[in-house]
């Protein structure tokens, strides 16, 4: 089992700045992509070294999980 | 460690939807929600009146879920606050109010709209959390009325 946390902070002005932690590889990317389908637009992003860390076999399973597409 | 993501919110909605956020920011600023819109109207008019219009840029009301000149009107003293959809579907918020400057009433419609826009994401995401079954940690406001929302989930 892996722990994937998300640290969402959302300012007075309804701008949303989430640190997912946690999800290797793409898996980041998948929790990129359902928060942004969530919030609006993509101000700014950065991948830190875990997103290059070597991907658990769960990529599939999450995106199915967060009900996003390939 | 991971992915940091800087998100600009679009606010699209159906009007039950957008005048729940309507009555969170309306809370937060102490701000009454009036039942008739008429009441307001037979109120003598001073010629003092100023009135300001901020629209939500990135905003869209879904239409098939408003009929034509629906809005919510706010109250606060003698300043007046409409929320409604414009013609191109947009949000906008209207600030009216006796005895006091443009840019009064421009700073007052323009903190109701961030406002606005903040319950409105703070619902969908909280709402969108739980469906997809995330722990909450830890929540909290800060001074600067800032939310933090820390979640947590297990994946096999």
């Amino acid at each position: 089992m892996a722990q994937h946390d998300v640290e969402i902070t959302i300012s007075k002005t309804g701008e949303v700045r989430a640190h997912i932690k946690g999800a290797k590889g793409k898996s980041c990317l998948a929790y990129s992509k359902w928060l942004t389908e969530l919030v609006g637009k993509v101000k700014d992003q950065q991948l830190t070294s875990e997103h290059y860390e070597p991907e658990i076999k769960a990529r599939i399973n999450l995106e199915q999980n967060l009900g996003i597409d390939e | 460690m991971g992915v940091v993501l800087i998100l600009t919110p679009v606010v699209i909605g159906s009007w039950p939807v957008v005048t729940a956020a309507v009555a969170g920011a309306a809370a937060a600023m102490g701000l009454m929600v009036s039942e008739s819109v008429k009441d307001m109207a037979e109120q003598k008019q001073s010629d003092v009146e100023q009135t300001v219009e901020v629209e939500l840029s990135d905003s869209e009301v879904l239409a098939q879920s408003m009929t034509t000149g629906q809005e919510i009107l706010l109250t606060k003293g003698n300043i007046e606050l409409r929320v409604k959809r414009d013609e191109r579907g947009r949000c906008s918020v209207c600030a009216k109010g006796i005895g006091h400057s443009e840019v009064e009433l421009k700073k007052i419609a323009e903190e109701f709209t961030q406002k606005m826009t903040q319950c409105f994401i703070y619902d969908k995401v909280v709402r969108e959390l739980k469906s997809k079954n995330f722990q909450i940690v830890n929540e909290e406001a800060s001074e600067d009325e800032t939310i933090r929302i820390h979640v947590r989930r297990w994946m096999d």
